[in-house]
This record gives C-alpha cells, structure tokens and sequence, in this order.
C-alpha cells in the first residue's frame, strides 16, 4: 500500500451520512413536544398524582387489608374470564385454521391468499372490546356470551395471519412426495403440510390464549361477562379492598397459565426428552422459522399481538 | 446388534406409542366442558346462537348507513388518542431501556437485582392495559392523564420483555472487548451492548406505538381520555349510526399506523 494508491485504505470510514437521521429525530422531537404542550392535562394533577397513587395503593392493599372473604367471588369472577378465553380461542383456532391454508401463497393462487390475508388483517385491527360492543352484544345481549364470540373472532385475524405465515415456511419436499405418490389435494394437505405445520399452529394456539385471558378480563368493562365486570363495579362503590382481592387473583391467575401454557408450548416446539423432528430430519433453512415466534429472539413474537 | 448393519432402505420403527396423546385430549375436552357447560361455565350454546342469528339482525341494521353529521365531534378525541399514544410511547419506551438491561443475565450479572426486575416485569405483564385505566381513573378520575399511565405500564412490560430477549442473545465478542479494555459495567453496556441491539429498540418501539394506538382508542370506555370516550357516549344513547362512523375511524387509524410502521420497521431492521 503506498500513499499514491488512491484505493488505499488511509485511515477511518467516513461517518455514515447523517441527514435523515437528523431530519427524523427533528421530526419526531416536534410532534413528541407537540403532543405534551397541546395534550389536556393540567399541571396540578402531575403534582398531585404520586399522593393520588400511592392513596389507591395502600386502599387497595393495605388499610384495609384485601377482603380476604371476598376471595371466593373474586376466584369465580377471574374463572369466568378464563373460561371465555379457552371458549374464544378454540372458535378462533377452529375458524382460522381452514382460512390459513387458503391464506398461504404456497397452497393456494396468488389472488386467493391475498383476499384471505387481506381479510384477516382487517380482522386483526378491531380490537376485541369493539367486536363485542358493535356486533356480539346488539346480537346475543350482555354477558360471557358476547364476549366469548367477540374473543372468537378477533383470534380468527391474528390466529389466521400467523398460521399462514407458518404453512409458507414449510418445505416442499413431503409435498411433493405426497403428490407423486398420487395423492389427491386434500390428502396432499393432510400427509405433506399438515405434519410440518401442526406443532407451530397449536403453539400459536396456546400462545393466544394466554393473550385472550388478559383480552377476556377487560371485556367485563362494557358487560361482556368476566372477572373485569367486578372490577368496575368495586371501583364505583369505592370497595378500594375488593378491588384489591381482584387485582391480586387477576395477577396470580394470569401467571399461573402463562407459565403452565410457556412450559407446554415448549414441550410442542422442541419436543420432551424424546428425540425430536430435529434429529430425524436435516432442516436447515428452517431455522430462521422456528425462531419467529417462541424462541428467545423476540423480534417475531411482535408478529402476535402482545396486548 | 443387527440394527447396525440394516439396509437404509428399511422404514423407520415407529415412535413408541405414550399415553400423553390421548392423555391431552381428555384434558382438553374435560377444560373444554367444564368451559362451556351451564353449571361450572358461561353457558355456551352454539345451537342456540345459530337459530338466533337473525335476532339482532334489527340493531345490527341501525349501524347502517353510518350517520356522517358526528364527524366534526370526533377529530378532538382522535387527536387526543394520537397524543395520548405519542407521549406514553416516549415515556414507556424510555424507561423500558434500563429495565430491559436489568431483565437479561447478560448486562446484569447481580442475581437479587436480575429476579428482582424480572419478576416485577411478569406482574406489571399480567394487567391488562385497560384494567390500569380503571384503576387509574378511580384514582384520578376521567381525562388523558390516566390513560397515558396505563399505557405508560403496558409499553415497559412489551418493551422491556422483547428487548431483555434480543439481549441476552446478543454477540458476547464487544462485550469481551470493552472489559478487556478496561470498561466498568455501564460503559460495557453502552458501548458493547446498545449498538447490537438498537436497531431492535427502535423495531420494538415503533411496535409498541402501533399496540398503544390500538389500545388507546378503546381507553376510553373507561373514561381514560381518547376516541373510546365518543364509544360509551353513542352506545349510551343507541346512536349506532354514530357509532359506525367511530369505528370506522378506528379501523382506517389502527390500518394506516400499521403500515407506517411496518415500513419504517423493514427499513430499520
């Protein structure tokens, strides 16, 4: 390397050009400040809100201590959500699981899954609440029903969307030994997609019901039935203890299940001690999708509606 | 063993038949019934909802045609619903970061401190967003303020759970290098750790404002400020024609944000 080479590498990497960068973070400072001058809260109740907070707290918690009487009721209340959510989850499993084979581009025309995914992702933006409010409850009326129904169809969006996304990822190779061996469409699904995709598929089915119980806990709100009902009604009367007992069952619960299902969808991803998928068959460039939604990277878990 | 010396072409022996197949499904269906049946249950009739179908066909049918005049109404909700979003997600975001590094083995060794975070973080996880807006409200009473709380919780518990799992994989090369170096732990995880996982923060940012987007339109049925507050008023009155035109607004909101965002994220990661 001399100096006259003009390739030389003589020193540093010039920075990376710096203006669209500038110009975003430009951009988003003038609508974050925006927001926080124009939003309507006055500054007197930021000041008050650590008293406000810390008030809430010790009622709900310690004086008066939580109810432990009320711990019957309160069990019951959170039982009812989860029994929405296992009902709901099963209709969105049931319901999304056909609509998923038509949705994937390998399976079925170009045009077909896009009307399907397109469907689907309409679905996916209503959120649940609003399913129940516009359509369950003017149908059924109040109760665990509509919020079951609600639950349902919602989970049918993101259920279908990554199902989808699931049988695209598969390799062909059984498909085509299934083809050749003369199987007729349905069959070919059967023998040559369906082994590959299951274990995924009922992951994601696990994986949504441990969404749909924080989903079926607020459904209460707008009287759709569950443990969320409770709580707005121990709220208006001021019974801060109930309320307290509520939150407290409502946190247990939910862990409870998301460490039972976590430990379930493990067992269907990975296998137990048995040998697994894995060491029968050589896949490697299925890595990249059993990364998406379970393993540790979180990027793709974001596919699935976290809240 | 003769195993051994086999031809390839002999078909593989089948997998031992267990008991945990049929085991599972006894269990699921047992869930299942003790879900749906009248005594333990919510009383789930599919038979009695498919020969009722047209029952609310009378109300379903007053959301049509949607009753434009309510328009004007809701452009102040929906830009509070864009504010209340903007503003918990800066605020959520910021915090999520070093709660995160507290969340992975990798940037905090210190065990008391790593179970401490983790566990407040699946307890934080465990509420659903609106159940702190009705908390929040009964605190504080209705407006803005305890909707961007409740959202302020939730966007810490995504953020700080996604990004503690891009951490705890990143590259243990810079780490190495900057203690080599010389580095106490913060700078390690300011020059070792940040740069790997940036471009993820930003992706898990952006995601988190879509979720909030979501969630705040519907914050307002429990009074939490937003478009949601315009949900209870027309639903109160069975103005569902009005009501049409919000949930149209919110579908094209959440729709639009998302593409946004998925865009911006493709660029990023």
């Amino acid at each position: 390397m001399t100096a006259s080479d003009p390739t030389a590498v003589t020193g540093r990497p010039s920075p990376p050009g710096q203006t669209t960068k500038r110009i975003a973070t430009l951009l988003l400072a003038l609508v974050v400040v925006g927001a926080v001058l124009t939003v309507d809260v006055e500054i007197e109740r930021l000041i008050d809100l650590p008293a406000a907070l810390a008030q809430i707290f010790s009622r709900m918690f310690l004086d008066p201590a939580p109810e432990w009487s009320y711990f019957g009721d309160a069990l019951s209340a959170m039982l009812e959500s989860v029994q929405i959510a296992w009902l709901g989850t099963i209709i969105g499993a049931f319901l999304s699981f056909p609509l998923a084979f038509f949705g994937a581009k390998n399976i079925t025309s170009g045009l077909v899954s896009n009307v399907i995914r397109q469907i689907l992702n309409a679905i996916r933006a209503i959120p649940e609440i609003i399913v129940a409010v516009v359509v369950f409850i003017p149908m059924v009326g109040l109760g665990a029903y509509s919020g079951t129904l609600a639950i349902g169809v919602h989970s049918i969006g993101t259920l279908g969307k990554l199902s989808a996304e699931v049988i695209e990822g598969i390799d062909s190779g059984p498909v085509e030994a299934a083809r050749a061996a003369g199987g007729r469409p349905l069959q070919i699904q059967r023998w040559g997609v369906l082994p590959q995709v299951l274990p995924e598929i009922v992951a994601f089915w696990l994986y949504r019901f441990e969404i749909n119980i924080r989903a079926s806990a607020i459904l209460g709100a707008v009287g759709a039935g569950g443990v969320g009902e409770a709580l707005v009604q121990s709220l208006v009367y001021r019974r801060f203890d109930r309320a307290g007992m509520l939150i407290i069952v409502i946190i247990v619960i939910t862990i409870l299940i998301d460490t039972a299902s976590g430990w379930m969808r493990r067992r269907i991803i990975e296998g137990g001690d048995r040998p697994s998928r894995g060491d029968l068959v050589e896949q490697p460039e299925r890595a990249d999708v059993e990364l998406r939604p379970f393993a540790s990277s979180g990027a793709a878990r974001m596919d699935t509606d976290v809240g | 063993m003769t195993t051994a010396t086999a031809p390839r072409s002999a078909r593989p022996s089948r997998p031992a038949r267990t008991l945990a197949g049929p085991l599972t499904l006894v269990v699921f269906a047992a869930i299942t019934w003790w879900a749906a049946s009248d005594e333990f249950g919510i009383d789930f009739d599919i038979g009695g909802l498919l020969s009722n179908l047209t029952r609310g066909a009378d109300i379903l049918a007053e959301f049509w045609p949607p009753d434009l005049t309510v328009l004007p109404r809701t452009i102040g909700p929906m830009l509070e619903t864009l504010q209340m979003a903007v503003i918990a997600s800066v605020i959520g975001c910021a915090v999520a970061l070093p709660v995160a590094f507290l969340a992975s083995r990798v940037t905090t060794p210190n065990t008391v401190a790593y179970v401490f975070d983790r566990a407040i973080l699946s307890v934080v996880r465990a509420l659903p967003d609106v159940l702190y807006a009705l908390v929040f409200v009964a605190a504080l009473s209705i407006g803005p303020l305890p909707g961007i709380l409740a959202l302020i919780l939730f966007n810490i518990a995504v953020v700080a759970k996604l990004l503690s799992e891009t951490v705890d994989g990143v590259d243990p090369g810079p780490l190495e290098a900057t203690r080599a170096a010389g580095a106490n732990r913060i700078q390690t995880v300011r020059w070792a750790v940040l740069p790997q996982v940036l471009p993820n923060y930003v992706a898990y940012s952006l995601y988190a404002f879509e979720l909030n987007i979501r969630a705040s339109a519907i914050l307002g049925i429990v009074g939490a400020g937003g478009i949601g507050n315009l949900i209870n008023e027309t639903r109160r009155f069975f103005q569902y024609d009005k009501l049409m035109v919000v949930v149209i607004e919110i579908f094209l909101l959440v729709i639009i944000v998302e593409w946004i965002s998925i865009w911006l994220r493709r660029r990023l990661v």
